[in-house]
């Protein structure tokens, strides 16, 4: 077994792991976490104990394929290199570097995601660049940015089972992130009051001392009522009065009327008042939140009002991410308007700075967004480890929109749906195959070592990037803790890290200078119209087994033998009263699109909603939703959608 | 030198003694690993051997006996089928194996051999030798293999038995394998003397006063035999269960398996087989998609049937618990050994009905 651990990549709890390679060809022999580590803690998930084998496949991208004809054909590094180097080239000259965009991952390494930036916009010089958390949770930055100062959770999970009391609004934790989960079930039984917020009965149930289940869309309803019983019963810490935005935020509740509550929420107005005095008098509260709360029409409002529950209250907010380097890649500024460390575009100074530190002129233009980019607001795109025909909305138009492209180039494990169609697919390295650091959900950065041999002529995305930024003769560092070197000098939250450090321990948590908090009004927004021809509502939610659109975990043995085919899940009393019995093959279709799925009935799905677990083995509950996006995020609105559900004869 | 004998290896002659034994056979043995991890690993050389180690939550035995990935044999298609058996199995000593460990290995080489002898486990149990290594006091809170008749030392069932008496080993040969790799070393062994036996047994006493955590299995066995645990409390159980199965996986008892064939590069299959759990829902859903096991809570109540129910028990010649704490470590909830039979002993006296009833989730 190799003496160094490596960090797992599936999802953002970060475990600390060994792995050891097979002897002779693809694959492994065996895996143990780490005991000290103190996240894994002597224990994996089912995701850490079984994906690892979905990454060393014997039908791993072996070389890099360019399109020629109708056809992807293997290619050489150099002709996959240059052919995209003078296609953009040749998109800049004529139609100007915004005519070029750059897709980044959240699973990729930290330095990959910096130096992925740094050629965008300092060689590129395009504006275009966007993370994959555009897709995802990409609404908790400004929101976050605005009230507790930093876009990130503000605890570790190893401190949650310190917790007097937990909000968690949204988010399927206990199936998604299982460490998490744990530790919520720890803080429990030191006796922790949990109250849960989701349309569905989730696994959660059984830790939940509350469990509100409003109607999808209406959570700024309650949010806002739950904030108006905080300040009316005075049950907010005595600090809170002198922070800035107070009076703002009261004025801003003037309006709430808590009796509209079981009308607009299906909740009673007293369940908001229990919720607000277990959350007060058990402290510390942290309040958490999954894509439930992150994908929808006002998603950045509604992360303001959760952060402030927590401020008013003395707690923590833990946003609750999924992909395992979903914070370190926005750390590094793979976002369309800050530049890394959350310095924002817009400003002189910021671009001042970066403009002399890659001595090349920044773009000052507003960037499109990752979901502008899959519309075809460019004509030459580069994609790092997203699956974006899977991962964005709209699929069946998103699809057509990619084959318009002058240009498609995508770097990937597999030959995904997205490099499909592609005109240059580059061979990546899992994270088994190069060295880097991922962040996990609590700010811990953290190494991630080389353990086997890259497969076949796959490269790490660095290495791509460096070559791609040689074809336009710009030198770059291909050593990752030179990158961490210059990471380190430029982005000040990561100032105190280096690969000497993480030679010796588990890393640590950046830390902000020094955050200043703010409470943010939350004005009412109108609820979305009713739609009468789609009278159902969507609930997607994450599952155990599966990770993101399943380039990996889906071509795992046991985890797709545990979940092998999706379903759509609704309420007997629905399933009555539309004569469908379980088993029956049903179409669910929105207004952009639909798909098909066996029927299952459950008791935990709310009358009136539609409930479709992630899982991409065929289509996705992602095909349902159209472009429309919380406006101040970009975030595209997957949850709540209209639908409706029919027999398929 | 005789099976039984109990001699003295001094700590000045350990180095050397399991250098002479290296050239015999590759030693596996507690190792350092990063930032105070201490994990069985191959040694380099013997003084990399951290005697102190405490415990190592990846059951030694299982994988080196039983590895969690393991290649059966190769094959390719076509006209010709040509079947490679893989033979990479190594002479190997297993140096500080807990007892609680060759006590589960002794189970795991029963169960491999009767009906039917498995090859593969087989040859590496003939090939590997155990050094147990007695626990001078339990090495965590979770052991509890002094309610499992496993430990924290051994009567028998091992091959070679040290105890740390401080300056020196009582080394106890146990078998005939135990006997063969001492005999040719005898110049670094000799003979105890009546004070060694007294110092093993006050450190025997001093040990069995510390554990921490109690299991009465007794009582689980004859509940779970008479099959008299309400559902509702397996049910209850399921109801946070994780599904990792981290507790099959590490239990060194475990012995469940999947096989699948793994394409390779050059165009040949390899027959993997690889740990799998009665934890999972896959693991007896039938082709027609019926699952006689379809919630989590029947899937528990089916692992500690095979831990505790008397029809094992006749089969396998004990109950399948050692006692090793592993499932107390690895579990991200509670569903480990001593907190279940906990729960049961409970439900058996005052079942009370939990504050929300228990959804039994679905696969």
């Amino acid at each position: 077994m190799n003496d160094k651990p490596t960090t797992c990549g599936f999802c953002s709890c970060g475990c600390a792991l060994y792995v050891e390679p097979r002897k002779s060809g693809l694959g492994i022999s065996g895996l143990c976490p780490s005991t000290t580590h103190p996240v894994s803690t002597g224990r994996l998930c089912i995701k850490g104990w079984n994906a690892t084998t979905s990454l060393i496949r014997v039908d791993r991208l072996q070389t890099p394929l360019v399109r020629k004809g109708n056809e992807l054909q293997p290619a050489s590094w150099e002709e996959a290199l240059s052919v995209t180097a003078d296609v953009l080239k040749r998109v800049i000259s004529t139609s100007g570097s915004e005519a070029v965009g750059v897709i980044g991952s959240a699973k990729t390494t930290n330095e990959e995601c910096y130096s992925l930036v740094k050629f965008a916009r300092a060689v590129l010089r395009t504006p275009n660049i966007d993370g994959a958390c555009r897709f995802y949770d990409a609404s908790l930055i400004p929101a976050l940015i605005d009230t507790i100062g930093i876009p990130a959770s503000q605890i570790g999970v190893e401190q949650l089972a310190e917790a007097g009391s937990m909000l968690i609004a949204g988010a399927n934790v206990m199936e998604q992130l299982a460490h998490i989960g744990s530790r919520i079930q720890d803080a429990v039984e030191n006796g922790c009051k949990v109250v849960a917020v989701d349309p569905r009965k989730s696994r959660l149930a059984p830790q939940a001392g509350l469990f509100l289940h409003p109607k999808p869309g209406s959570d700024l309803t309650w949010v806002r009522a739950l904030l108006k019983t905080i300040l009316d019963r005075k049950l907010y810490v005595d600090a809170a009065p002198q922070m800035p935005g107070f009076e703002e935020l009261r004025a801003s509740l003037d309006d709430v009327v808590i009796g509209v509550l079981p009308q607009v929420c299906g909740i009673e107005p007293e369940a908001v008042v229990e919720a607000a005095t277990i959350l007060a008098e058990n402290e510390p509260c942290v309040v958490m939140f999954g894509l439930g709360v992150l994908q929808q029409q006002d998603s950045t409002i509604l992360v303001k009002a959760l952060a402030n529950v927590a401020l008013l209250l003395g707690g923590y907010v833990m946003p609750l991410r999924g992909q395992n380097n979903a914070q370190g890649a926005c750390d590094m500024g793979v976002l369309k308007d800050y530049l890394p460390g959350y310095e924002p575009i817009s400003s002189v100074e910021t671009r001042a700075k970066w403009e002399s530190a890659w001595q090349c002129a920044i773009n000052p233009q507003a960037g499109l967004s990752a979901i502008e980019m899959v519309q075809g607001g460019v004509k030459a795109l580069l994609v790092f480890g997203e699956n974006v025909a899977l991962s964005a909305p709209n699929t069946e138009q998103t699809i057509s929109a990619l084959e318009k492209l002058d240009f498609l180039a995508v770097s990937d494990l597999y030959l995904t749906e997205t490099a499909q169609l592609a005109d240059v697919v580059f061979p990546a390295c899992s994270f088994l195959e190069k060295d880097g650091t991922f962040t996990n959900i609590g700010r811990r950065v953290q190494r991630v070592r080389r353990v086997i041999d890259p497969i076949g002529e796959s490269k790490s995305d660095l290495e791509v990037i460096v070559g791609l930024a040689s074809a336009f003769g710009k030198e770059m560092a291909t050593d990752p803790s030179a990158v961490m070197k210059e990471i380190a000098a430029t982005v000040p939250l990561y100032a105190n890290f280096s690969y000497e450090q993480f030679e010796t321990g588990w890393g640590e948590p950046w830390r902000a200078s020094t955050p200043t908090p703010r409470l943010a009004p939350i004005h009412a927004t109108d609820l979305p119209p009713e739609e009468p021809d789609y009278p159902y509502q969507l609930l997607a939610s994450r599952i155990n087994f599966h990770t993101q659109t399943g380039t990996m975990s889906a071509r795992c043995g046991i985890l797709t033998r545990e979940y092998p085919e999706s379903v759509v899940e609704i309420n007997p009393s629905d399933a009555e009263k539309l004569k469908l019995r379980p088993g029956r093959v049903v179409r669910v279709s929105s207004k952009t699109g639909s798909l098909t799925r066996r029927l299952a009935v459950s008791d935990a799905v709310p009358q009136g909603c539609v409930h479709v677990p992630h899982y991409f083995g065929g289509d996705s509950a992602n095909m349902l939703a159209g472009y429309e996006c919380d406006s101040i995020s970009g975030v595209p609105v997957y949850k709540g959608l209209p639908v409706k559900i029919e027999a398929v004869s | 030198m005789n099976v039984g004998d109990k001699l003295i290896l001094k700590k000045n002659n350990v180095s050397d003694f399991f250098y002479s034994l290296q050239e015999q056979m590759q030693l596996i043995a507690p190792k350092q690993r990063f930032a105070g991890d201490v994990v069985f690993d191959l040694v380099n050389s013997p003084d990399e051997i951290v005697w102190e180690y405490g415990h190592d939550i990846y059951p030694p035995g299982k994988r080196y006996l039983f590895p969690h990935y393991e290649d059966m044999f190769s094959y390719r298609q076509g006209e010709q089928i040509a079947i490679d058996v893989a033979a990479d199995v190594p002479r190997q000593a297993i140096v500080g194996i807990r007892s609680c460990d060759v006590t589960a290995v002794r189970f795991q080489e029963r169960f491999f051999s009767s009906p039917i002898v498995d090859p593969f486990y087989k040859t590496r149990s003939d090939n590997t030798v155990l050094f147990s290594l007695v626990c001078n006091e339990p090495p965590k809170k979770d052991c509890f293999c002094i309610c499992c008749d496993a430990g924290p030392y051994l009567e028998s069932g091992f091959d070679v038995q040290l105890t740390d008496l401080g300056d020196r080993f009582l080394y106890e040969i146990g078998s005939e394998k135990g006997l063969d790799v001492s005999e040719p070393r005898e110049k670094y062994l000799e003979a105890s003397t009546e004070q060694d036996i007294a110092e093993r047994k006050r450190i025997e006493l001093h040990a069995d006063s510390l554990f921490q955590t109690a299991s009465y299995i007794a009582k689980a066995i004859i509940y779970i035999t008479s099959d008299e645990v309400p559902d509702e409390v397996w049910e209850e159980l399921g109801s946070t269960c994780f599904r990792c199965a981290a507790c099959t996986n590490l239990c060194p008892i475990c012995t469940c398996y999947t096989v699948d064939d793994r394409p390779e590069p050059d165009g040949s299959f390899t027959r993997c087989r690889s740990w799998d759990s009665c934890q999972y829902a896959g693991f007896t859903r039938e082709a027609s998609g019926h699952n006689p096991r379809p919630t989590f809570g029947s899937r528990v109540k089916r692992r500690f049937y095979h831990k505790a129910s008397f029809q094992y028990i006749m089969r396998d010649g004990r109950h399948g618990c050692v006692g090793c704490g592993r499932c107390v470590s690895s579990c991200l909830t509670k569903l480990d050994l001593p907190s279940v039979v906990k729960r049961i002993r409970r439900a058996m006296h005052d079942y009370i009905e939990p504050i929300s009833k228990p959804t039994a989730f679905l696969e």
